[in-house]
């Protein structure tokens, strides 16, 4: 029927299958999206019903007047009709207003389930499949992709099917007087559907596909030049980096040219089309009368029930040229839900009694496909109860790694790792991570304040206990200091914070947390050496019978070097060296 | 872009003397798109009337549809050429609308990158890429949709109301009275929604914030047992949105339902009053005069005579989301580009110095004084290292000496020949390839050049182990790479830069001694080759390559001493 029928069914089949998971989505809330559909229906049918009940009864009345000024007998019933046509203006309002409001309520109900389920996606991905993305395109997949899926219901489910429901009505309306005309028209005014929804996705499928990648970029170049501000200013090459941001808004405009104009062609084509259709109605009721088939109020009703499709069709171009970003959203959707790299807790998960903790790598390798630093390869080691252990080794040997694989950020690719014996993969996630304190490499801190960001570690610690642990790391009389206190926002990452303030209070966070297992990744990493050496103190009386390893870059060398420290393994590209 | 000082601080731009300033400078083609608006009405009218003299011919004068036929084709042409008129509204407007954006980008990023790193330092950079991009974007309706059809919400109807007035005085004067009713319905629902549509956007921007936040510190989050209570709190977030979002619409659809109701009652009362008069129920005014064909004219123009308004008020979000983000937009234009209340002042530097300052101090708003006063001259080709406890204002001086903040008092003159370098804590690492970030701080570097940078910071190792060598492709914030090993790739660009001034902020926090005692050697090396070091450290071999010491505590120099 369309061009794009004609290319194959196949790339249509994948588009069903790439939108299906969301259309069962959607099915979730089926009674909503019926009545909302329906409602939809009923403004549509009282717009048709309207202009073609008053042409009915203005062309009666001025026949009968005709009749009545000849000084003929005529007689007319006005108050049905006119009844009718109250009815179907009231209808056609209040149906419009209600449908608005309760569609939309429903659409942004399904992106607040949406959003929150997409979360737990990303929440449960292991540490390789989250570095691997950007954080701005993250944003964009929680965000614009999921704002985009509601065009499913809203644009492209409710309104063709109202639209089909529309020339149903339309077509058994003139096919009850005349059967014949009423065949034709259908005809005729499917293929224009046909076009409107078909055809207008076929032509803008690949610019709107590429529409939210191209965003994608550009907001990811903007962030990139806005962080980086300083760095581009010293060596002058802002406005290079600048080009880059042009050069993507050019693309993301070549596109939305290409598709306004798609769109304007679809909008100017729905008009054309029920315009001529309505004309060759009007043409074939006229001869149906002259044939005196029909009578004259009905000729002139026909043609004006075709032309209220106008309301009908008028939304088809718009939403189906940009079918392409939908469907391009719900690829990248598919792609993170579906993610192979999932951290998936088994259904027999079994909890972790209480007391001090021993944890061993065996032989455990790990690769990432597509990572410049080198796989961990066959590492044991083994943390006994309440030991100090130090890893030692360069940049990128592979310490953080070895972090990852003990809290279960990340599975060994080979091998194990083991809590008291047992696979991690046994063990339940919540409990595993409830006996693991541990220190990142870099300190991530959120937009908030200092007491939220503390209370990761603990959400019911006291203010006193989170003045304790800011006294800890010597930041009390800071916080003291500040106007809002403990309720100061530390800024975006921290960035209202030193490097050293942000590292201390990532400290200090860990202090909070109580657990027999301690993991710190160069805690005392950009802090002057007196306050990393008292700092040092406090943190050996609190390490007490605590299984802990320190990730350092090396020891000595006029480094503070951490408490404690039973043995020390050094890290070389991935081994422990001998 | 705003020229602001601080004596003008706030320069008064309003978000809608912004918008009109845009507006006016694609005034021709937005004309154009109204002309071919008023192309389409004036085609519509057309049609209309043939259409309503065809059924009158047929059904009064009896003509046969054989004799109709000129009249068929006419309404075709005149259907012809309102679809022609409509695409090229679209079209047009839509050109108009591509060409403002652009340009609004453009004064805005050249407004933030005046601002410098440490004004935004303090603001999500997530949100500010939402404004220079979804915010942005947000103006597209305002201009391709709405602009144009403020003047012909405006125009059709008269031309129509003419019309009308021509075929029966009476209707025309019963549209005229419901004419200005609308417009003021409109006005007191569109300032609601114009206020909830601000607040709105103030809650999509802060939702953007938040997740972008929450996904960055995942790991954390993870780590802390708290996925979650995060994704519950996404969902209170999201949900919240939905409940701003409701009231807004409740007010923006009622503008529109008010125009449905005006729109539907006047057919349903023309109807009414065209069907009585034709039956001569009525017996005043001029509808004796009613035929067939001035009736149904004016049946059919009647939803026309509302059309353009009802489009209208389609649009009026268009103008209200657009007014929104021009809010926030004209908020970051409006930020003066120094503090108000900065006395330092700038100077020039004697020919052998690189950096002298005389009294100068820095304060942040809501945090007092973080440096100074204080006074340090830097000899051009020396090398200093500041120390001191951490937040003692090491790195607000390394800021100040770059030029990111102004000096809040004193004076202070610093030599930029072939501008400075720069490496800080958190190195921007851009998603492209290591040549594309090394290129960053020297365009026209060669591999070779590119190669032995890399080699002075210690990375050549790793490169050699890379099968596509300078190519390799980084993540954003270097993913791939290392802390270290992003560190010694910003470190690779400052050994590219030609600059003199090298300010360096922790620059071995986090190599191993191997690549440290290699960055110490390169940095040794640029000493040499006479450039000036400034270098914010803890590290005792860096503080031994310092022919200047300067000691820091709570913002001031406490001592200062040369090797």
């Amino acid at each position: 029927m369309t061009p794009g029928d004609r290319r194959g069914g196949s790339a249509w089949r994948e588009l069903g299958n790439e939108l299906c998971p969301w259309l069962r989505q959607l099915g979730q809330r089926r009674r909503r999206l019926v009545l909302g559909a329906l409602l939809l229906a009923s403004t549509v049918g009282a717009a048709i019903g309207l202009l073609a009940l008053s042409g009915w009864f203005i062309t009666a009345t001025a026949l009968t007047g005709t009749l009545l000024a000849a000084g003929a007998v005529a007689r007319l019933d006005v108050y049905v009709p006119g009844g009718g046509i109250r009815f179907f203006a009231l209808t056609r309002t209040v149906s419009r207003y209600v449908e608005r409001l309760y569609n939309h309520d429903t659409v942004l109900r399904l992106l607040a389930d949406l959003r929150a389920v997409m979360f737990r996606v990303l929440a449960g991905l292991d540490a390789q499949a989250l570095s691997r993305r950007r954080a701005s395109e993250w944003l964009n997949r929680l965000t614009a992709d999921i704002d985009t899926l509601d065009s499913l219901y809203l644009r492209l489910l409710a309104p063709p099917a109202v639209a089909l429901l529309a020339i149903l009505v339309v077509v058994v309306l003139l096919a009850s007087f005349t059967p014949l005309v009423g065949g034709i028209i259908g005809l005729v005014l499917m293929a224009l559907w046909g076009w409107l929804v078909v055809g207008q996705a076929w032509l803008g499928m690949s610019p709107s596909q590429r529409r939210v990648a191209t965003l994608d970029r550009l907001r990811g170049h903007v962030i990139e030049h806005l962080q980086g501000l300083g760095e581009l200013r010293a060596y002058g090459s802002l406005s290079m980096h600048r080009r880059r941001i042009f050069d993507e808004e050019d693309a993301l405009y070549r596109d939305q040219r290409q598709l306004g104009r798609i769109t304007a062609l679809g909008n100017a084509l729905a008009g054309l089309g029920v315009s001529l259709v309505m004309l060759l109605v009007l043409w074939l009721a006229a001869l149906a009368y002259r044939a005196e088939a029909l009578s004259g109020p009905l000729m002139v009703m026909m043609p004006l029930a075709v032309l209220a499709l106008n309301e009908a069709f008028a939304v088809l171009p718009a939403a189906f040229t940009q079918l392409g970003a939908t469907r391009a959203a719900a690829r990248r959707l598919n792609a993170l839900k579906g993610s192979s790299s999932a951290i998936v807790e088994t259904a027999t998960a079994s909890s972790i009694h209480e007391g001090a903790v021993e944890l061993r790598l065996e032989a455990a390798s790990l690769h990432y496909p597509d990572s410049l630093s080198p796989a961990l390869d066959e590492i044991s080691l083994t943390l006994g109860r309440g030991e100090r252990v130090a890893l030692l080794g360069a940049s990128g040997a592979g310490k953080s790694s070895v972090a990852m694989l003990l809290t279960r950020l990340q599975d060994p690719s080979r091998g194990r790792v083991t809590l008291n014996g047992v696979d991690l993969r046994e063990l339940s996630l919540e409990a595993l991570r409830s006996r693991i304190a541990c220190l990142t490499q870099s300190t991530e801190l959120f937009h908030d304040s200092i007491a939220v960001n503390l209370r990761l570690a603990r959400p019911e610690a006291s203010d006193a206990e989170l003045w304790r642990v800011l006294e800890a790391v010597e930041l009390a009389d800071w916080a003291e200091r500040l106007p809002r206190q403990l309720e100061t926002p530390v800024g975006e990452g921290g960035r209202q914070l030193s490097g050293g303030q942000a590292r201390r209070l990532g400290l200090a966070r860990v202090l909070l947390r109580e657990s027999p297992v301690v993991i710190l990744d160069e805690p005392f990493s950009g802090l002057d050496r007196p306050l990393a050496e008292r700092i040092a103190a406090r943190l050996d009386a609190w390490l007490a019978g605590k299984t802990v390893l320190f990730l350092v870059h090396q020891l000595g060398n006029g480094q503070v070097a951490p408490p404690g420290i039973r043995r020390s393994l050094k890290l070389v590209q991935g081994r422990i060296a001998s | 872009m705003s020229p602001s000082t601080p004596e003008s601080g706030d320069d008064g731009l309003t978000p809608r003397r912004w918008l009109a300033d845009l507006a006016a400078r694609e005034q021709r083609l937005l004309h154009l798109a109204i002309l071919a608006g008023l192309v389409a009405g004036g085609a519509t009218i057309v049609q209309m009337g043939l259409l309503a003299w065809i059924v009158s011919a047929l059904l009064v004068q009896n003509v046969s549809p054989g004799g109709l036929v000129w009249a068929f084709v006419a309404a075709m042409g005149a259907i012809g050429v309102r679809a022609l008129a409509q695409w090229g509204q679209e079209v047009v407007a839509q050109e108009a609308s591509l060409r403002i954006r652009r340009v609004a980008r453009h004064e805005l990023l050249e407004h933030l990158e005046a601002l410098g790193p440490v004004r935004l330092a303090g603001r999500h950079s997530a949100g500010l890429g939402g404004q220079l991009v979804e915010q942005i974007e947000a103006l597209d309706g305002y201009f391709a949709r709405f602009l144009p059809q403020l003047r012909l919400a405006v125009a059709l109807p008269l031309v129509i109301l003419a019309v009308v007035a021509w075929l029966d005085w009476l209707v025309a004067i019963l549209l005229l009275l419901s004419m200005p009713l609308i417009p003021l319905f409109m006005a007191l629902v569109g300032m609601g929604a114009e206020r909830l549509n601000q607040e709105q956007f103030a809650a999509v921007t802060r939702l953007a914030g938040h997740f972008l936040d929450r996904v960055r510190g995942i790991t954390t989050l993870q780590l802390f047992n708290c996925t979650t209570s995060a994704s519950e709190e996404v969902f209170a977030r999201a949900d919240d949105y939905r409940r701003r979002s409701m009231r807004t619409l409740r007010l923006a659809f009622l503008s529109s339902a008010v125009l449905e109701f005006f729109a539907s009652v006047a057919i349903a009362v023309l109807a009414v009053y065209i069907g009585f008069g034709l039956l001569g129920y009525i017996d005043f005014g001029p509808s004796s005069e009613l035929t067939l064909f001035s009736g149904l004219t004016i049946l059919l123009l009647a939803p026309e005579f509302f059309q353009p308004l009802r489009s209208l008020s389609q649009h009026y979000h268009d103008r209200a989301a657009a007014l929104g983000a021009a809010d926030g937009l004209v908020a970051l234009l409006n930020e003066p580009l120094s503090e108000d209340a900065s006395e330092g002042e700038r100077c020039g530097v004697a020919p052998a110095t690189a950096v002298d300052l005389r009294g100068v101090s820095i304060s942040h708003p809501g945090r007092g004084r973080v440096l100074g006063p204080i006074d340090l001259e830097v000899a051009a080709g020396s090398t200093v290292a500041l120390v001191g406890p951490s937040g003692a204002g090491k790195s607000s001086l390394l800021q100040l000496i770059a030029g990111f903040i102004d000096p809040h008092t004193g004076r202070m003159g610093i030599a930029h020949e072939n501008g400075f370098a720069w490496m800080d804590q958190r190195p921007l690492l851009i998603h492209g390839t290591i040549a594309d970030n090394l290129r960053l701080a020297a365009p026209h570097a060669n591999d070779a050049q590119l190669l032995a940078a890399l080699g002075r910071a210690g990375l050549g190792e790793l490169l050699a182990r890379l099968p596509e060598g300078l190519d390799t492709s980084l993540g954003e914030r270097g993913v791939g790479l290392s802390g270290g090993q992003a560190q010694r790739l910003a470190l690779a660009r400052v050994f590219l830069s030609p600059a003199r001034l090298v300010l360096l902020d922790e620059p071995t926090a986090s190599l191993d001694e191997i690549s440290e005692a290699l960055v110490i050697e390169g940095l040794r090396a640029l000493a040499e080759e006479g450039r000036t070091l400034v270098i914010a450290t803890h590290h005792p071999a860096l503080m031994t390559l310092a022919s200047q010491v300067v000691r820091l505590d709570q913002g001031r120099i406490v001592a200062e001493e040369s090797a």
